[in-house]
């Protein structure tokens, strides 16, 4: 975990009484609704259908016990008793009053926490894989990086008002489980002749434009990343559109430019500032790393795997869990635990403040105290001791957090939807619960096997429905919910198995088609049900997942079985119509 | 009413944009300031008046544009100072022209914000080259002295600090 010294500090309650002053400048009505939104947009308030709403950073996805604690206390007192994870690791009170918004910041100041850069157009809470620094598959540790970026991109006095949002993911394993192909920035540690540096994707995003990002630097040596990063905002900064915000990202600058030439206006850019004040040295990133409380493995006692071993032979229950929920850790004898918060039923992501206390707790009896945030809405615990894991793993069954779906169908990613959100065209928990009710037998979940199901309740896609094997969207006509489906999306495709893959598509990411017209709500789960099907059908074996089988053969069979349902067929919206409408 | 920030106090703002329609240049009378066309195609005649002039950039001014102005020489020469404009705060391309003027182009001059220019831009502003500042209407001077301190402490290190301002 990474401890705040002085200067850390001493800036987040700056900004804390900068943003009180401002609200309170705002209810004298000393700042227009105009000039105030902005400005609290910055700090992460919205204004939404039912109250404002803040989005409070976790940084990387970094949390502490003491920190949830503090998270449940602001659910309790200012909210309604719970919050949700997003799928940019951050968490979002849903009910807050304005007024309070000041005190509640001052209160999260207290644990290192603050809600800076969350939202508007500046440069977000840089993101990475949850495994980050446990991973057994790791080049480099990207939490150090994140943190090297974090401080740059904080209160950056030159990019805070960007043509629009911008999005940094670093990945340091050779599975890229950060989605490096899907950020406006994505940086993919690699080693090159002895030296490491990183790869850096640039436009790449979802929305309602989805593309993926374009190798435009394939190698650049981690001294020169901030200074490359300075290029490339100051080149967006400078000839990003702003005339139209659907055409502000760095995506369509890219595009409009070609990325050659995007990539020739950075190094000339660039060129100017290598080697200057932003330069990081060797010294710099031992002193990020030394403010680090990294875990104190014990490492003199052999961890006895013996009793995980015999619970896995003995429980069924408990050995599927640990096939789906654990995953390998670089120091033997530990693993790393996904707390599935996708029950069936509770809200994708929603985690009530009895349910924060809960984890903190357990955080600190079967490890670190340490936690983390998945961009797929769950929660980490990243170093649990191998031995400890049957314990474990019947606490979090008294809890309701157990759910063995990691990886599965029902682990559905989703956006709060139209229940909350102001932009959203349709409803996403209601549909995602009836997905998860209709695959409610757990032996035909596994069967099923990996699946990545994802779904948005508008365009602008904060449930990635782009990037999922299956991609739900939600989409309004004539005040009428229905949804489009995607398939053959995915996140990633990981540097280790195809270079080629990774060099040209972005770190393996491919953006989902959609199969045909729009279905309405309650046909949903049957759709599901029947790309299931057929996907069973063609797989060549077990091993073949549903997002090889699309690779494979296309999505004209699955559209095929789909639409030969003369219920489903019943469709009135055609997807061009529709397409045609949404861009 | 003083809106003027500069040196670290307030002033009056008695400068005026001049508008080419009617006569191509402006009188050589005090506080005129053309565009940045007007200058590049008139430095010869400008840069001999008794009274200097402001240069105007406009937000979308390309980097190299401002480049063909000879800055090293406009740093010798009387030019009252460079003002970008911000047209609205959420613009933030004036920020990169003021960096790079500032770092890359040598201009050791006056540098001021006009425009849409808050209480609260003025301390990224500051950290981005600017030392005058044309405080907008509605919003408090006095607060707006008083936003050079809002953060103490800085990561950025290609930035300078504010300047402190004495009260």
């Amino acid at each position: 975990m990474y401890i705040y010294d002085d200067i850390d500090q001493k800036l987040v309650e700056q900004r804390v009484s900068q943003f009180r002053g401002q609200t309170q400048r705002f209810l004298n009505g000393q700042l227009t609704e105009e000039e105030f939104r902005v400005l609290r947009l910055q700090n992460g308030l919205y204004i939404q259908r039912h109250a404002p709403m803040l989005r409070v950073a976790i940084p990387y996805g970094m949390l502490t016990s003491k920190q949830l604690r503090t998270l449940a206390y602001v659910a309790r007192r200012w909210d309604r008793g719970y919050g949700h994870l997003t799928t940019r690791q951050n968490i979002q009170f849903n009910w807050l009053r304005l007024e309070d918004a000041p005190s509640v910041l001052a209160k999260l100041a207290t644990v290192q926490m603050h809600a800076i850069q969350t939202s508007g157009n500046c440069i977000r809470n840089t993101t990475t894989d949850h495994f980050a620094g446990v991973a057994a598959d790791e080049l480099i540790n990207p939490l150090v990086w994140c943190e090297i970026i974090r401080q740059w991109s904080m209160l950056h006095p030159e990019f805070a008002f960007l043509p629009r949002k911008f999005k940094i993911a670093v990945s340091g394993s050779f599975t890229d489980r950060a989605a490096v192909g899907v950020h406006d920035i994505g940086l993919q540690a690699v080693e090159e002749n002895g030296k490491f540096g990183f790869r850096v994707f640039v436009g790449g995003g979802l929305g309602r434009t989805p593309i993926v990002g374009k190798l435009i630097k394939p190698f650049v040596e981690w001294q020169d990343l901030l200074t490359y990063l300075q290029a490339t905002l100051r080149v967006y900064n400078l000839h990003g559109r702003r005339d139209n915000k659907y055409k502000a990202r760095i995506k369509i600058l890219v595009k409009d430019l070609t990325p050659e030439v995007f990539a020739n206006e950075v190094d000339e850019q660039w060129k100017i500032i290598k080697g200057g004040p932003d330069t990081v040295t060797e010294e710099f990133v031992k002193s990020i790393a030394s403010k680090f409380k990294w875990p104190e493995y014990d490492l003199n006692t052999e961890i006895s795997e013996a009793f995980y071993f015999s619970k896995l032979a003995a429980d069924t229950k408990f050995n599927r869990w640990s096939c789906t929920n654990t995953h390998p850790h670089k120091m033997s004898g530990y693993a790393s635990v996904t707390i599935s918060l996708k029950a069936t039923g509770s809200p994708p992501g929603d985690i009530t403040a009895d349910q924060m206390d809960a984890i903190a707790d357990i955080s600190e009896k079967y490890g670190f105290g340490e936690l983390r945030i998945s961009h797929e809405q769950n929660i980490i615990m990243p170093d649990v001791r191998k031995s400890d894991l049957y314990m474990l793993w019947q606490e979090l069954q008294i809890l309701n957090l157990a759910t063995p779906n990691i990886g599965l169908i029902t682990n559905i990613i989703s956006c709060p939807g139209g229940d909350y959100c102001i932009l959203a065209n349709a409803v996403s928990i209601p549909v995602a619960t009836a997905i998860q009710q209709r695959f409610d037998d757990l032996d035909f979940v596994y069967e099923i096997g990996e699946l990545d199901l994802n779904l948005s309740g508008c365009i602008n896609s904060c449930g990635h429905h782009h990037v999922g094997h299956i991609g739900i969207l939600g989409v309004d006509k004539g005040g009428e919910e229905w949804y489009q489906i995607t398939i053959g999306g995915r996140q990633n495709g990981g540097i280790g198995t195809d270079p080629s893959i990774a060099h040209n598509k972005g770190g393996g990411a491919a953006i989902g088609r959609v199969i045909g017209p729009s279905f309405a709500r309650e046909q949903i789960p049957d759709v599901i049900y029947r790309l299931i099907q057929t996907y069973l059908k063609l797989r060549d074996s077990d091993a073949e997942r549903f997002i090889d089988v699309v690779e494979r053969l296309g999505i004209t069979p699955f559209k095929q079985d789909v639409y030969a349902d003369p219920l489903l067929a019943k469709a009135t919206m055609s997807a061009e119509v529709l397409d045609a409408e949404i861009n | 009413m003083l809106r003027l920030i500069r040196n670290g106090t307030l002033e009056v703002n008695e400068w005026r944009i001049f508008d080419n329609s009617s006569t191509p240049l402006p009188g050589d009378e005090a506080n005129w300031m053309v565009s940045l066309a007007t200058w590049t195609d008139n430095f010869q005649f400008l840069q001999k008046r008794k009274h200097p002039v402001g240069i105007l950039i406009p937000p979308d001014a390309e980097p190299k544009d401002i480049l063909s102005i000879d800055v090293s020489h406009m740093n010798h020469h009387p030019i009252a100072f460079i003002a970008i404009d911000f047209p609205i705060y959420t613009d933030g391309r004036g920020f990169s022209l003021a960096q790079i003027l500032r770092t890359q182009h040598g201009w050791t001059g006056e540098l001021r914000a006009v425009g849409d220019v808050l209480i609260d831009t003025i301390h990224y502003l500051a950290r981005c080259g600017f030392d005058s500042f044309l405080v907008k209407e509605g919003h408090d001077p006095e607060l707006a002295l008083k936003a050079f301190e809002t953060f103490t402490v800085h990561y950025q290190k290609s930035y300078r600090q504010p300047i402190k301002i004495l009260t």
